[in-house]
């Protein structure tokens, strides 16, 4: 994952370097603003055999705002670079068994295997840096696609278990109902357990239909999970947000 | 929150139906039950009546935590050739069979529970026991006999001397619920701990407890140290605490009067129930004995609860120390029982009462309001029973 990291920060002082380089790519450089919704900030990995049904899901509706800016490379590719605000979450209820769960407070900790229902809510406040290669396939129309690095300023990950009972530690250990009302069921709250930094596939598309406007359409996917390697109490999560947005060409 | 949440729109919900039908679509195939429990045990016999002494005592619901069986009956009943019958958790298996003959004079028979997915076990043990009534003169309960619980062994569970001189397992305590929250707890830092250095040999102490983090999620900040005659549901100590303590076993005796000795500190500050200070308030403890009819008008067995065990209407009597005053020395208690209605001989020969011994460090416990600190010790507990002749 360093290494990784590594490639990206050195794909990204390249491109700066070349731009600092070259008045004249200085001058071709062109960037816009853009406001966009999004959808998501997390999704499951893969859904579990433990998982039984959805019983409701809200992938959230949010914004993003950001600056970004391209600047040609060579014949129709370019190098596309910028710097995004979003707001990402999450709310799924659902109906699990067999689920392995790990309820942490300070140094106490309940676990065991969960039959009924689990609430999961996250939001968080991302800053996204995208480094990206695009073609433009026409003046109108263009492809990206690339990496990008986040970094977390807000996180929070919360939720209950309800409805149902706990095996303590193994399917044989005592059993402890949960209810429905706060202080009945068995509250979780994984705020510090989840990364600051994300980094993952950035893919783009972007519709100049004038001189100054444009829609687009963005997609980013994690490859570092939702949570700190070393956590597991829920199941794996990763970053994921849908962007559907205006542009507004600046320069 | 309502910056982020924007439910009302309509692509929200094309959204999450769309997400729902692909996500339905990629479950795996269901899980096979890993649990292996018997739930229920019952007893079916030619003439319940001449078998039991309740006609409710042929089935039993069979805790999670439990793996001893007991069904108690008539001193003359025929147990050589029973055939019990058990509700398993979904898919499980049992051997011997479910409805299997055994000869239960021998002692008890063993049984072997396997959940559906094969990977997990429990035995049990299944005992029939023909038990002749004894009508007691005098209860002793001296906090003697005391060891960690052997599941977890995190905290101490005590054993009565029963007038045949074995021991029993009538004193229950909340212990197993506190260590829900605060597992990392040594023993003596639960709320209902032993004294080695008692007013007579070793007594009980009950201490007020602070519930660390997880109580403080759940506002449940204190767990009152608590013991009593009857049994603790560990199930429900989360979702209905109140019902978890089930309060009184069957007692064949009438009693009279209730003694002992106690000790009894408030802590220093009595908290409400979000942890604020009540300024004023000392915390009050609880010492009381209720006897009371253990099947309702409808022929239905009752236990009393946390929140009806001074309220019933089937209570028949009541010993209650009415104000536990603070003392750090030993300070005797002989308190006489009340009777509200008239006994019936022929009931209590066959069970039909039972009696609730209760202590508590917070009278207020069951809200969650309480000194943490607040300590009650008990010790050479007597019930005088008086013999209808």
């Amino acid at each position: 994952m360093i290494n990784i990291k590594h490639i990206l920060l050195f794909a990204l002082m390249t491109a700066f370097t070349a731009v600092g380089a070259d008045a004249l790519v200085l001058d071709s450089l062109s960037y816009d603003a853009r406001l966009g919704y999004t959808v998501g900030g997390t999704i499951p990995t893969h859904i579990g055999r433990e998982i039984r049904g959805i019983n409701s899901f809200n992938p959230g509706l949010n914004f993003s705002i950001g600056v970004e800016a391209t600047v040609p490379i060579s014949g129709r590719w370019k190098a596309h670079t910028g710097l995004r605000f979003e707001l990402g979450s999450m709310d799924v209820d659902s109906r699990v068994k067999n689920y392995e769960i790990e309820v942490v407070r300070g140094d106490e900790s309940l676990s065991g295997i969960f039959i009924g229902n689990v609430r999961i809510k996250t939001t968080q406040r991302r800053i996204t840096l995208p480094v990206q290669a695009q073609y433009d396939f026409s003046p109108e129309f263009k492809l990206r696609g690339g990496l990008f690095m986040g970094w977390l300023t807000s996180r929070k990950f919360w939720g209950w278990a309800y409805d149902g009972y706990l095996r303590e530690g193994t399917p044989v250990g005592a059993k402890i109902e949960m209810g429905r009302e706060p202080g009945d069921r068995g509250d979780f709250d994984f705020d510090q357990n989840m990364r600051h930094m994300q980094w993952g596939l950035d893919v783009g598309a972007d519709w100049q239909f004038s001189r100054r406007w444009g829609l687009f359409a963005e997609l980013t996917y994690g490859f570092s999970g939702l949570f700190k390697s070393d956590f597991h109490s829920v199941q794996p999560l990763r970053p994921m947000y849908g962007t559907l947005g205006i542009s507004y060409r600046i320069k | 929150m309502t910056l982020y949440s924007y439910r009302h729109l309509f692509i929200i919900d094309v959204l999450a139906a769309v997400m729902a039908v692909l996500m339905t679509s990629c479950f795996g195939d269901e899980p096979d039950y890993c649990e292996a429990d018997i739930e229920t045990a019952t007893l079916h016999v030619a003439r319940p009546d001449q078998f039991f002494f309740q006609a409710t005592d042929s089935m039993q619901v069979v805790f999670s935590t439990d793996s001893v069986i007991t069904f108690t009956v008539r001193g003359d009943a025929d147990v050589t050739a029973l055939s019990p019958v058990f509700t398993l958790s979904p898919g499980a298996s049992i051997s011997p069979q479910s409805g299997s003959t055994h000869d239960f004079s021998q002692g008890p028979v063993t049984y072997t529970v396997t959940s559906q997915d094969g990977k997990w076990q429990r035995r049990y043990k299944l005992s029939v026991v023909p038990t002749h009534i004894m009508v007691a003169d005098t209860l002793f309960y001296n906090f003697e006999h005391y060891e960690l619980e052997p599941t977890y062994k995190r905290f101490y569970m005590w054993h009565n001397t029963l007038p045949d001189g074995t021991l029993g397992n009538d004193w229950a305590t909340a212990n197993d619920g506190f260590r829900i929250s605060m597992g990392t707890a040594q023993p003596m830092d639960y709320p209902t701990t032993p004294l080695a250095d008692g007013y007579d040999g070793a007594a009980v102490c009950l201490t007020t407890r602070d519930t660390g983090p997880f109580g403080r999620m759940a506002n449940k900040r204190l767990a009152a140290g608590n013991m009593f005659l009857g049994t603790f549901d560990i199930q429900i100590a989360m979702s209905d605490h109140l019902h978890a303590t089930r309060f009184g076993l069957p007692f064949t005796s009438k009693p009279d009067r209730f003694t002992g000795y106690y000790t009894f500190e408030p802590g220093p500050t009595v908290q409400d129930f979000y942890g604020n200070p009540i300024v004023g308030r000392v915390d009050s403890a609880d010492v009381y004995a209720v006897f009371y009819r253990n099947h309702d008008a409808s022929g239905k067995e009752v236990v009393l609860y946390g929140d009806n065990v001074l309220s019933s209407d089937l209570i028949v009597a009541v010993a209650e120390m009415d104000y536990v005053a603070p003392t750090s020395q030993w300070t005797p208690w002989d308190i006489k029982f009340e009777y509200r209605k008239e006994v019936d001989e022929q009931l209590l020969a066959n069970r039909g009462y039972s009696l609730a011994i209760v202590f508590s460090s917070s009278s207020a416990g069951g809200s969650f309001i309480g000194a943490i600190g607040s300590r009650l010790c008990v010790d050479k507990v007597r019930l005088i029973c008086s013999r209808e002749e």
